[in-house]
């Protein structure tokens, strides 16, 4: 079922179709949350709850229920923002799991990488991680990017570009 | 990484996925590397599991009851019924009684009459002269845009029509000649729909307007 299908059901009483929306985004969004709070996927979990509620209270005003993904996309990248906001990340990497098949000199060595990627993206505008995080960790076109930020290919290519150049920067010698 | 402090133009086309030449291959390189890296560090983040849809099933559920209870009382208690002054000077949307033939009878003064009926007729007015077509649109018909078609009168240069709402809040547009969209200005609120646009609120009890 389409989303302005479940959301004009949802509007209509069936509230319990609205698991149908959370379950879809939750899954699509989580990783994307959890990249922009720098891995501490507790906090990605509480600011995709909070978004899901907000989006839930204000569901009536989505005056284009066939872009609920779009509006809820927005949604969770404000709360990620106002995480952010909230309380600076300290050693958020440490959650993030290593695969247990390498060996321990490379995972030490993995390791030292991703809290390098880790710190180089914490250095990034907002607007930069978030650009970059979409391109490179979510994998998205920029044609997807500019309908889920509402803003123009262009100004999202010269985002990704910064962001890329100030990690290269960042991460001379490590990768 | 190779010391300059920043990808080459093309490596950076290269990086978007766009077909480029002449690229030197320890450029090319350097920037999967680099892509490969950071894939790879976005792969071992952890998504937040099923436990997110639970609570906010939780949540939701919590505030349908809430909801429930606050529509039962607002019912068994005696309730005032509040207009704005301004609506009935300007009557931008005026409470009718349930029945449509005695809407136009009315005055715009008696929001207090009321029937304990499951819909309540309002009514929506915008002054509009230069318009060809207006419509009104909202949550209630699912922003449909098209779907209540206003009645202008020529006199004046308003435009009116009638619709039953359910009880609850609800937000609605005008919609001038198909496409520009117009929050009603006598509204008491109007709120971003999140895609930079306003709508304009409407709370409609089951014995009338509580606000417009």
């Amino acid at each position: 079922m389409g989303d302005a299908e479940l959301v004009r059901r949802v509007l209509a009483g069936e509230v319990e179709l609205y698991r149908v929306l959370v379950e879809r985004y939750r899954a699509e969004f989580g990783r994307y949350a959890t990249a922009l709070l720098g891995g501490d996927v507790d906090e990605a979990a509480d600011a995709l709850q909070e978004a899901f509620i907000k989006a839930y209270d204000s569901l009536a005003s989505c005056r284009q229920p066939d872009k609920f993904k779009a509006w809820v996309f927005r949604i969770v990248t404000n709360q990620c923002h106002n995480a952010r906001r909230r309380r600076r990340l300290h050693a958020p990497l440490e959650t993030i799991s290593t695969p247990a098949s390498e060996t321990a000199d490379e995972r030490l060595n993995t390791g030292e990488v991703k809290t390098a990627i880790g710190a180089a993206l914490e250095a990034l505008t907002e607007e930069q991680r978030i650009a970059f995080v979409m391109k490179h960790i979510d994998g998205r076109s920029y044609a997807e990017m500019a309908e889920l930020l509402n803003v123009g290919q262009d100004a999202l290519k010269m985002r990704v570009h910064r962001a890329r150049d100030e990690m290269k920067r960042r991460l001379e010698g490590v990768v | 990484m190779t010391g300059r402090d920043r990808f080459h133009p093309d490596v950076q086309r290269y990086l978007d996925g766009e077909h480029v030449e002449g690229v030197a291959q320890r450029d090319i390189e350097e920037a999967d590397r680099f892509a490969k890296a950071v894939l790879e560090y976005g792969a071992s983040a952890e998504a937040p599991d099923a436990r997110v849809d639970a609570a906010v099933m939780e949540v939701v559920r919590a505030r349908v009851s809430q909801r429930e209870g606050s529509f039962w009382q607002w019912l068994v208690q005696p309730n005032l019924v509040r207009i704005r002054p301004a609506l009935m000077a300007a009557a931008s949307i005026a409470l009718v009684a349930s029945g449509a033939a005695l809407v136009s009878l009315l005055p715009r003064t008696s929001p207090t009459v009321a029937d304990a009926v499951p819909t309540v007729l309002v009514r929506f007015e915008l002054r509009a002269p230069e318009a060809m077509r207006v419509t009104v649109t909202g949550s209630f018909d699912q922003w449909s845009g098209d779907r209540v078609e206003l009645q202008q009168n020529t006199a004046t240069g308003v435009w009116s029509g009638t619709i039953p709402l359910t009880p609850g809040r609800h937000e609605y547009s005008f919609v001038i000649d198909g496409e520009r969209w117009l929050p009603d200005p006598m509204a008491h609120a109007q709120v971003d729909d999140g895609f930079g646009q306003v709508n304009s609120v409407i709370v409609v009890g089951p014995r009338g307007v509580v606000r417009s």
